[in-house]
């Protein structure tokens, strides 16, 4: 049986989850299954707009499967939501029972500081990555049925990517709240960094001056290497998980060295 | 050897940053004895126990805990001890019994009879959300997840706030239970009357420091007691401010006001060369001793200054 404060974290987390599973299904769905519809739009709104800002607003081409797929749930507001979902999940694996007093009580079980991190990252990891992996699960169905032509082993090198951007930014706002006990810290640091982490990359492929910047960003691992079209990349996807690994290791090894509820 | 001791600390000193927590605080709880932990608010008492839980890490000294290192063997250790904090809160939005499942099956399995016979006991009722609770039944879930899987060492911080006056004798009745099973209790009060029923010693700590480790009864020893004596006819006040433990004598004629503290016999031997018409004597309040041996004697100042 899986251990108590993991059963316990996902009971308390269980209608956030749903909520955010909801929206993500409800937005996945209803942008690819209008496929056809937006065609014809599609093609204006990308006349009427200049290079510079398809760049930025990360649209490669709308006219191509790809292309419409890419601007419409993998550039934007799909990984928006689901960074969201990621980071206010992750604020409460630590920093809000650490605020609201409900630590001590959670403390207070026979688990080690570091088992006790670690279980309230995996719970929260594991709900964050079913969240994640919706867009993943549904576009496998929805992409052939409204004919769009893209090799679903493209589609899914771009789903896992998301899932693996996910981690990386879920590793990060764990070590803000590790370290500073603190929702308001989660939600700063790693909203603000996301937020530069995008536009490096979106400016970097504006400028050729800026153009080094996207390696910075895991964005650029995420969707720079243009899965759609090209497929699999593992050593970006790979960097991904490297960084969301060791930084949830560096807030576990944190939250085993400080004050706790000061 | 330390495993006689459920607690042991010493020379326990933490400050955050410059802001004084505890200082140089060396005590021993003994197993199976009951220590009422008592001091004024922002005394230091949940910084203690903090740091026996391992919430907080000690600026400098040590403490032991049922012969465990309470950061090393956490999770052993917190098997064997029930806390109570002080100030509660509950993660989650279940019933009080589902709440209580996950206590028990995260410290290992709980006889769910065990936590019913508590829950009878404090007469709550398991079915209600904790979160719609008022602050008396959350008390009681506090208490019943503290005592459900009868640790060897119970750490409750204020354990009777927010409990009516009857709840707080069946809290008493279960404490005395507690030491008769064998178990230490460990509970810090800013009220001495809370406590002096059922501890066997009291620790009274100020401005982060220890200010005394006492038997109960002694304290009762050194009961200052208000007496009022009716004479027959009016006496002279010099009289009796010279004996010794007598003082505030204010006499208005037939009239004599004073406070004894220690034995009542000097003041007894000399009314009684009076014609006496009655005497009442308060009964020893403990509250007063405490505030007047540990707060008045060493500067009021302080004692408002740490309640603050």
């Amino acid at each position: 049986m899986l251990p108590a404060l993991v059963r316990k974290t996902w009971r308390d987390d269980r209608r956030a989850v749903l909520g955010w599973a909801v929206g993500v299904a409800a937005f996945t769905t209803i942008y690819t299954s209008f496929y056809r519809q937006f065609q014809g739009a599609a093609e204006l709104k990308q006349e009427a707009l200049p290079q510079g800002m398809l760049d930025f607003l990360g649209i490669a081409d709308m006219f191509s499967p790809a292309g419409y797929l890419q601007a419409t749930i993998f550039s934007l507001v799909g990984p928006l939501l689901v960074l969201m979902c990621a980071i206010t999940l992750t604020a409460r694996t630590i920093a809000r029972p650490e605020e609201d007093g409900g630590m001590e009580l959670l403390l207070a079980n026979p688990l080690s500081r570091t088992a006790f991190a670690g279980q309230r990252l995996a719970a929260t990891g594991t709900a964050v990555t079913v969240v994640a992996a919706i867009p993943l699960l549904l576009l496998f169905v929805v992409v052939p049925r409204v004919g769009m032509d893209i090799p679903l082993s493209n589609v899914a090198a771009a789903g896992v990517g998301l899932i693996a951007l996910v981690w990386c930014f879920t590793g990060i706002a764990f070590l803000a709240g590790a370290v500073s006990g603190r929702r308001s810290s989660v939600l700063a640091v790693t909203g603000a960094l996301a937020v530069a982490a995008y536009m490096a990359n979106a400016i970097s492929g504006m400028s050729e001056g800026w153009h080094w910047v996207r390696w910075l960003s895991p964005f650029h691992y995420f969707i720079g290497t243009d899965p759609l079209h090209t497929g699999w990349h593992p050593v970006e996807l790979l960097i991904l998980v490297a960084v969301g690994a060791a930084t949830a290791l560096a807030g576990v090894w944190a939250f085993d060295r400080r004050d706790v509820g000061v | 050897m330390t495993s006689d001791y459920a607690v042991l600390t010493e020379d326990l000193t933490k400050f955050y940053g410059q802001r004084r927590g505890i200082e140089s605080l060396t005590l021993r709880v003994g197993a199976g004895e009951v220590l009422g932990f008592l001091g004024p608010n922002g005394a230091g008492k949940t910084t203690t126990i903090r740091l026996l839980l391992d919430f907080l890490r000690p600026t400098s000294g040590s403490a032991t805990v049922l012969g465990l290192d309470p950061r090393r063997d956490k999770a052993a250790l917190h098997r064997q001890i029930g806390y109570l904090p002080g100030e509660l809160s509950f993660p989650g939005r279940e019933t009080a019994g589902d709440l209580l499942r996950f206590f028990g099956a995260a410290r290992g399995g709980v006889a769910w009879s065990q936590v019913t016979a508590l829950a009878e006991r404090l007469d709550l009722d398991l079915s209600r959300p904790v979160r719609t609770m008022s602050k008396g039944n959350k008390q009681k879930v506090g208490l019943v997840q503290a005592f459900m899987h009868r640790p060897a060492l119970l750490i409750l911080d204020e354990p009777t706030s927010g409990l009516d006056p009857l709840m707080q004798q069946e809290f008493l009745a279960m404490v005395r239970d507690a030491r008769d099973a064998g178990q230490t209790v460990f509970m810090s009060s800013h009220v001495l009357a809370e406590v002096q029923h059922t501890a066997d010693r009291v620790a009274i700590i100020r401005d982060g420091r220890l200010a005394a480790v006492e038997r109960v009864e002694s304290l009762g020893k050194r009961a200052i007691r208000s007496v009022e004596i009716h004479f027959n006819d009016p006496v002279d006040p010099a009289e009796f401010d010279v004996l010794p433990g007598v003082s505030e004598v204010t006499v208005s004629g037939p009239v004599l006001r004073c406070t004894v503290s220690g034995r009542l016999d000097p003041l007894i031997k000399m009314a009684a060369r009076h014609e006496v018409v009655d005497m009442l004597s308060a009964e020893p309040d403990l509250e007063e001793t405490f505030l007047s041996f540990y707060y008045h004697s060493e500067g009021a100042g302080d004692a408002s200054r740490a309640g603050a």
